[in-house]
């Protein structure tokens, strides 16, 4: 016989879809008020005791949902350095690698080791930078980031970060979607899968990139892979439209495009009494949220009209393409209820192979374009009363070698270090981040972890932790399996949650 | 409205328990039926601590046999036709929370309980999941309607719509059913010739030669191609993070030809996954094998090549199984599968296939075919033969093989033991002054000749070849000359030498004078015997044929190869999917749970190819019917078509499903036309799409097909139906991937050289299938509608409903030119009657004649962009893109920019 539970539970799922989808909106959804009810409907959505049942709600797939518990971050900015910025010059400071500046390195420490350029004996390189302690905490940071140092016990560092992939691209998927192949969903996606996002005239999930270029791995790092396309990052862009096709076309005013929107959809009104196909309501809405869009993004992306204090202390320059006016757009996301914001910064690759790619020059100048608006964005967070509710992450994709780079054998042009995959320094701040700790530590040259080693892995189980997710709970079901963004690893770093 | 909507639920649950009653009483045999009733008692409740990936207590519950054995306790879990001696049974009655089963987890039903019970009692048979249960024929239903039914399809939809008391719907209009067809078949609105043969009198007959015509269409492969592009994981470009370009658009023009020629399903994938290794490939049969050299290649510096291959490999293997046989095998690269009957080391059998193929994550992308134009073939021709003549058969194919792929060479990123040399980004074997380096174990035997790709950067130098060691037996020295810059092909001839040796390369020259100076540069290197028949009538012109052949410019397609005899590789299982940790060696097989190898065949993708396609296969035939139901009705029979396996959502028409494949089979030699002409000669496929009260009550998501398919359309189809309505589409077929207009900014790809440069006339108007593909970053208004990144297989493309889509075809340039550019036509047929223009425009796009409401709607909308544009002249420049002010044409423009966003235009109905 079969399972008379299943049975019924099928059939409740079945009532519950038959109501939301096709029902409600039909009743509800004609004109702009619909929506606003539509989205407390689909608020109720939340888990329950088994949460293999998909959240997607095709005709509401981006409305706020309940986590499994309640979180304390609301939203998150994940600031990555793509290229990989090094500890050693950063947060993780080796007096004693000072002193082993120069020499061969040791045969021990290459022994089994695969790297991406390094090859045959390379000499070790002490750090690049002075050193300091900083706040009560005493956390180290470097002269690179002086204002950042002043911030220090707003920060948990954990400085044993490891990651098994040494190419940018695979450690970049890894970091941001828990696989270092292709087809995962990323971060972002899976917290607009879990939690919707709460203003529903932005994306949920956008992305801003800066220095030039995409990260290594592509749109990938910001893909829905399994999950319903609805998941994928928006890029955000600062030249051009600001969201791909946001802008009316020339000759279009905004009076024209209300009334062609409008008309649009009373056609397909008149299209739904014939086929009473849900899908012609859900398209209905969606016109309207484009217009409500075309509005609402362009006027968060500009940042003209923030006050001269503000740019003043993020540093930023209006008009152009750099991470500063990033920065603050993240905030102004946030603050209007974006759930994800993701930002890449290109150019932190510092192999020595050219001036801006240097540990010596470009690291320098890199950290000089991040130190202000970064510590801007927490303290302007904190100002603002929302450090609790958003949670800042910041980091690469791996770390650097303590060894100084001998790209195919040779002297390189400036000074450089290599991909290294056994420590680097991720570091994260408010939405219920303890500050002013440092979890995890490295050998005396910042090699290897000596304790509280960590992986990406453990950082993604933290992010959800702080949104109100079981990492090992929060699954989908693709391909006859659940998956999980943290694959089969991950442990909440509870010493660095307040 | 709440409540109106609950009751409705009500209604619902009521109708659903009323079906849970009728299938207790009308329940034919009294049974356990393993796989409805067991199986996902098992699968819920137990399997994940006692399946393939978790076997606690060294027990197991995947397959029979391993179910039956004792667990670590040495109790027996079930004991055929004992429950009472089974401590499975016990275990879950059990009232001591630390013995009960589920461990610690909500106990079994009395239902679940009994049902175990009773199974044990008959004896614990096995049964076998309906998709790895070969293919059988089916009874066709004898439910008739002689006014509906057209064929078999539509007895097995009536069977099911009888159980539910829900009445088929009529035939749609003729208009709708003309638009839906021609979308389907050939992804356009149909064109004008047919449309006007069929709608002056749409019989029956009509329809079918509607159909027939449609099929014959020449645009119909380039429809079905794309819908194998996802299943390829086609791409203009390699992937990861450089993402160069790759020439490999000549698979996707095979795909359309194979269609459009129909190629036989079976033999559509043995040249696929195998073409190289029949019997004297064709061109076209190597280019078949492009399918898997779709995988990506990872170009960015400092990655391990062998990483990367294997990771190409195990794509190959993951595709193979989710494409064409709507499995996931991927879950077994780490463990036993934890549901289906696959176990660990079979993964690796299987991927033995494909782990001895040419290719090594070579920035070249070798091997690869090299296309000569049809001079340069007709000489070939004769070279070869020539060389046949001269030195026999297999001489020949080896030039030839040569001539056509530049193989089988040792591709210089092998070497190791550098001295002073390097592997240059990971990727070509440098050597700079006083340089050593080694490659392993060369087949030298009968060698008298060296043909090398190289670049050398000094004008003389001494380049030696010692054998085993670097102060082995000097083979021979030379000196590449430094040709121009760049890339160059070179040879060495050598007294013969025999055996397989270490080859240590020696390196100096005088002229470099920094020691990391780079001196010579590999790509790949070939050792062979001289070009044969000296002394022979025509040897010089011949052998002057052979180098001009083989430094020919050649366009190229990375094909598949299989390696000769000395550069065989092992295959080993790796331990938990890590391929650096390498377990016990296998052999090329396939899962034992599913048909067995055929009988004479070998061991090797072609044997492999002959099994997917063999008859007994249960898989092939259900998935790609599976699929094309779906491209056709929106959903699969079976709607998860990535897994038929355990986990997936079981078919709604199971026997239509089998029905179908056997059909393919047996009756229809796999001609997938056949197939779809079934389907869309089907009563069931041509109904109307409108949902009645009672088909929303009873079926609100047409699982019965009491209806017909009402789809959104893909954003491919959705291109080129715009192009095509508003007279914009080239029809040119093949060729180089092509370059629409995209907006600027998007392409950013670190490191990498590419560039989106806009194609020149009409290649802007192409196909959706012709858009150059870029993995790191897809063609957007695609990806905005779902479109796959194509990175790996998609095996479907699950629909959304988003503004951004709403952006596109509101703001896209590319839309907003279809939408001027139709509407100047409009003006142009029908000067000064806007009327009829907005109706001829509807007409056009939507496929039937505009309802009044409708038509008031879009004329005041007409009306008030006219009033618009008279009153602000420069809104009218801008919109018409010149410098006229026509406000009657902005207007105009305004409507069918609307018109081409309809819910009707973007969706199939």
């Amino acid at each position: 016989m079969k399972d008379e539970y299943s049975i019924y539970k099928k059939a409740q799922e079945e009532a519950l879809r038959y109501q939301t989808r096709r029902h409600f909106l039909r009743e509800a959804s004609f004109g702009f008020g619909g929506l606003a009810l539509a989205y407390l409907m689909g608020g109720c959505k939340s888990f329950g005791s088994g949460n293999s049942t998909s959240l997607y709600d095709p005709v509401n797939p981006l409305a706020p949902r309940m986590p499994m518990f309640p979180g304390k971050a609301k939203s998150v900015i994940y600031l990555h350095m793509a290229g990989a910025p090094s500890q050693l010059e950063l947060f993780d400071y080796k007096p004693e690698l000072m002193k082993m500046d120069g020499q061969d390195c040791p045969q021990s420490l290459l022994e089994g080791k695969r790297f991406a350029f390094i090859r045959g004996v390379p000499k070790m390189m002490g750090p690049q930078a002075t050193f300091k302690q900083r706040g009560e905490s005493g956390a180290w940071i470097s002269d690179h980031l002086p204002h950042l140092a002043t911030i220090a016990d707003e920060i948990a560092f954990v400085k044993a970060v490891t990651t098994d992939q040494f190419n940018h691209a695979p450690a970049q998927l890894l970091v941001h979607t828990g696989g270092p192949r292709l087809g995962r969903p990323s971060l972002g996606s899976w917290v607009t899968y879990g939690l919707g996002t709460e203003n529903q005239d932005l994306p949920g999930f956008v992305v801003l990139t800066s220095g030039g270029k995409n990260p290594d791995a592509g749109k990938s790092v910001w893909g829905s892979g399994f999950l319903p396309s609805v998941y994928q990052g928006v890029q955000c862009r600062s030249v051009g439209d600001p969201v791909l096709f946001l802008s009316d076309p020339d000759g279009m005013d905004r009076d024209l495009r209300k009334a062609s929107i409008d008309a649009i959809n009373e056609v397909n009104r008149q299209q739904y009494k014939t086929f009473q196909d849900p899908e012609t309501l859900s398209r209905i809405s969606q016109y309207e949220m484009a217009y409500k869009m075309q509005i609402s993004v362009p006027e968060v992306m500009d940042i003209r009209d923030e006050p001269a204090y503000i740019h003043e202390m993020y540093g930023t320059k209006p008009g152009e393409a750099c991470f500063a006016n990033n920065v603050l757009l993240a905030r102004k996301l946030v603050e209007k209820g974006v759930r994800f914001v993701q930002l890449f910064d290109w150019g932190w690759d510092a192999h020595g192979s050219d001036e801006n790619l240097s540990i010596d020059i470009g690291l320098v100048n890199k950290c000089r374009q991040i130190d202000k608006p970064v510590t801007a964005l927490i303290l302007d967070l904190k100002q603002r009363g929302l450090l609790d509710d958003v949670l800042v992450v910041w980091g690469g994709e791996f770390g650097r070698t303590p060894m100084q780079e001998n790209r195919d054998g040779k002297k390189m042009p400036y000074k450089g270090r290599d991909h290294h995959t056994d420590a680097f320094t991720i570091w994260m701040a408010g939405g219920g981040i303890k500050g002013g700790v440092s979890y995890g530590e490295t050998d005396e040259i910042g090699y290897s972890a000596i304790s509280g080693k960590t992986t990406a892995f453990d950082i993604q189980a933290t992010i959800l932790n702080q949104l109100g997710f079981d990492h090992e709970k929060f699954t989908y079901d693709f391909q006859g399996r659940p998956f999980r963004l943290t694959d089969v690893s991950g442990r909440v770093i509870t010493e660095i949650i307040s | 409205m709440k409540k109106f909507s609950l009751k409705k639920g009500l209604i619902v649950l009521l109708v659903l328990a009323a079906g849970i009653a009728v299938y207790f009483i009308v329940r034919p045999s009294n049974r356990v039926d393993f796989n409805a009733d067991v199986k996902p008692i098992l699968n819920k409740k137990c399997i994940s601590c006692h399946g393939g990936v978790r076997q606690k207590a060294n027990y197991s519950l995947l397959f029979r046999s391993d179910a039956l054995l004792p667990a670590k306790s040495g109790k027996y879990p079930i004991v055929p036709g004992n429950p009472d001696h089974s401590e499975i049974i016990r275990r879950i009655i059990s009232t001591d929370p630390e013995e009960r089963m589920p461990y610690r987890s909500e106990p079994l039903t009395s239902q679940e309980i009994d049902i175990l019970r009773r199974w044990i009692k008959e004896g614990a048979p096995w049964g076998d999941h309906w998709a790895y249960v070969p293919v059988k024929q089916q009874n066709i239903p004898s439910a008739n309607d002689k006014g509906w039914v057209r064929n078999d399809i539509d007895r097995f939809i009536l069977d099911k719509l009888g159980q539910i008391k829900l009445q088929h719907s009529p035939e749609a209009d003729s208009r709708v059913l003309l638009r839906r067809v021609s979308l389907d078949a050939i992804g356009l609105p149909a064109p004008k010739n047919l449309a006007e043969a069929y709608l002056k009198n749409p019989t029956d007959r009509a329809y079918e030669t509607l159909v027939d015509s449609l099929l014959a269409n020449k645009h119909f492969g380039e429809r079905w191609a794309s819908m194998w592009l996802d299943l390829a994981r086609y791409a203009d470009s390699k992937g990861y993070e450089k993402d160069e370009h790759r020439d490999i658009w000549r698979y996707r023009d095979w795909l359309i030809r194979a269609f459009n020629g129909d190629k036989p399903y079976d033999q559509f994938l043995t040249e696929q996954l195998a073409g190289d290794l029949m019997p004297n490939p064709t061109e076209q049969q190597l280019i078949a094998t492009a399918f898997h050299r779709n995988t990506m290649t990872n170009d960015e510096g400092g990655t391990d090549n062998e990483e990367f291959r294997t990771a190409a490999v195990i794509d190959r293997v993951n595709t193979t199984w989710q494409a064409l046989m709507g499995t996931t095998f991927g879950c077994v690269q780490c463990h036993s599968h934890p549901y289906d009957p696959f176990r660990h080391d079979e993964y690796y059998k299987f991927m033995a296939f494909f782990n001895n193929t040419r290719d090594e994550d070579t920035f070249g992308d070798y091997p690869e075919l090299r296309s000569y134009g049809d001079s340069a073939k007709e000489k070939m021709k004769e070279l070869v033969e020539w060389v046949s003549r001269q030195a026999g058969e297999q001489r020949a194919k080896e030039i030839k093989t040569f001539l056509l792929t530049w193989e089988p060479s040792i591709n210089s990123q092998n070497a190791d033991q550098l001295v002073n040399s390097a592997i240059e980004d990971t990727k070509w074997l440098v050597l700079r002054n006083h340089a050593v380096a080694r490659l392993t174990k060369v087949d030298l035997d009968k060698k008298d000749q060296l043909i090398f790709r190289y670049n050398s950067y000094v004008p003389h130098a001494d380049c030696e070849i010692h054998l085993d060691k670097p102060d082995g037996p000097l083979a021979f020295r030379f000196d590449p000359p430094k040709k121009g810059g760049g890339w160059t092909i070179g040879s060495v001839d050598f007294p013969a030498l025999s055996g397989v040796h270490d080859i240590w390369f020696v390196y100096s020259s005088p002229l470099l004078k920094k020691p990391e100076d780079s001196g010579l540069m590999f790509d790949w290197l070939y050792f062979t015997q001289q070009f044969p028949g000296k002394g022979a009538p025509g040897y010089e012109s011949m052998q002057h044929l052979f180098w001009q052949l083989d430094t020919m410019q050649t366009s190229t397609t990375p094909v598949m190869m299989e390696n000769p005899e000395d550069m065989h590789r092992n295959t080993y299982v790796f331990e938990r999917g890590n391929w650096l940790v390498k377990g016990a060696q296998v052999q090329p097989d396939v899962p034992h749970s599913l048909n067995p190898f055929p009988r004479n065949m070998p061991k090797n993708r072609l044997g492999l190819a002959a099994w997917i396609v063999s008859k007994d296969n249960p898989l092939t035939a259900r998935t790609i019917v599976n699929r094309f139901w779906e491209q056709i009705f929106g959903t699969g029979l079976a709607e998860t078509l990535e897994d038929l396996g355990t986990q997936g959502i079981p078919p709604t028409h199971p026997e239509l499903l089998d029905y179908l494949s056997w059909k393919l089979m047996n009756d229809d030699g796999w001609s997938l036309k056949k197939l779809l002409k079934e389907i869309l000669m089907s009563a069931t496929y041509r109904q109307d799409s409108r949902v009645t009260k009672e088909g929303e009550e009873k079926d609100p998501f047409n699982k019965y097909y009491g209806r017909g398919p009402r789809v959104r359309l893909t954003g491919e189809q959705i291109r080129d139906e715009t192009l095509a309505v508003t007279g914009l589409l080239s029809e040119k077929m093949y060729g180089p991937s092509v370059f629409p207009y995209q907006p600027k900014g998007i392409w950013l790809t670190p490191w990498g050289t590419s560039v989106w440069k806009k194609s020149e006339g009409e290649d802007q108007y192409r196909r959706a299938v012709y858009t150059y593909w870029k993995r790191s970053s897809p063609y957007p208004s695609m990806m905005s509608f779902d479109g796959a990144d194509r990175e790996v297989c998609t095996a479907r493309r699950i629909r959304t409903n988003t503004p951004l889509q709403a952006l596109v075809t509101l703001n896209d340039s590319a839309f907003l030119e279809a939408a001027k550019h139709f509407a100047v036509e409009l003006q142009t047929q029908n000067p000064g009657h806007a009327d009829l223009q907005i109706k001829q425009a509807f007409a056009r796009a939507i496929g039937h004649d505009i309802d009044e409401q409708s038509f008031e709607i879009l004329q005041s909308l007409y009306k008030k962009a006219l009033v618009k544009f008279k009153q602000h002249p420069e809104k009218s420049k801008e919109m018409n893109g010149t410098n006229t002010v026509e406000p009657e044409l902005s207007a105009l423009v305004v409507v069918t920019n609307a018109i081409l966003n309809l819910d009707e235009y973007v969706t199939k109905s």
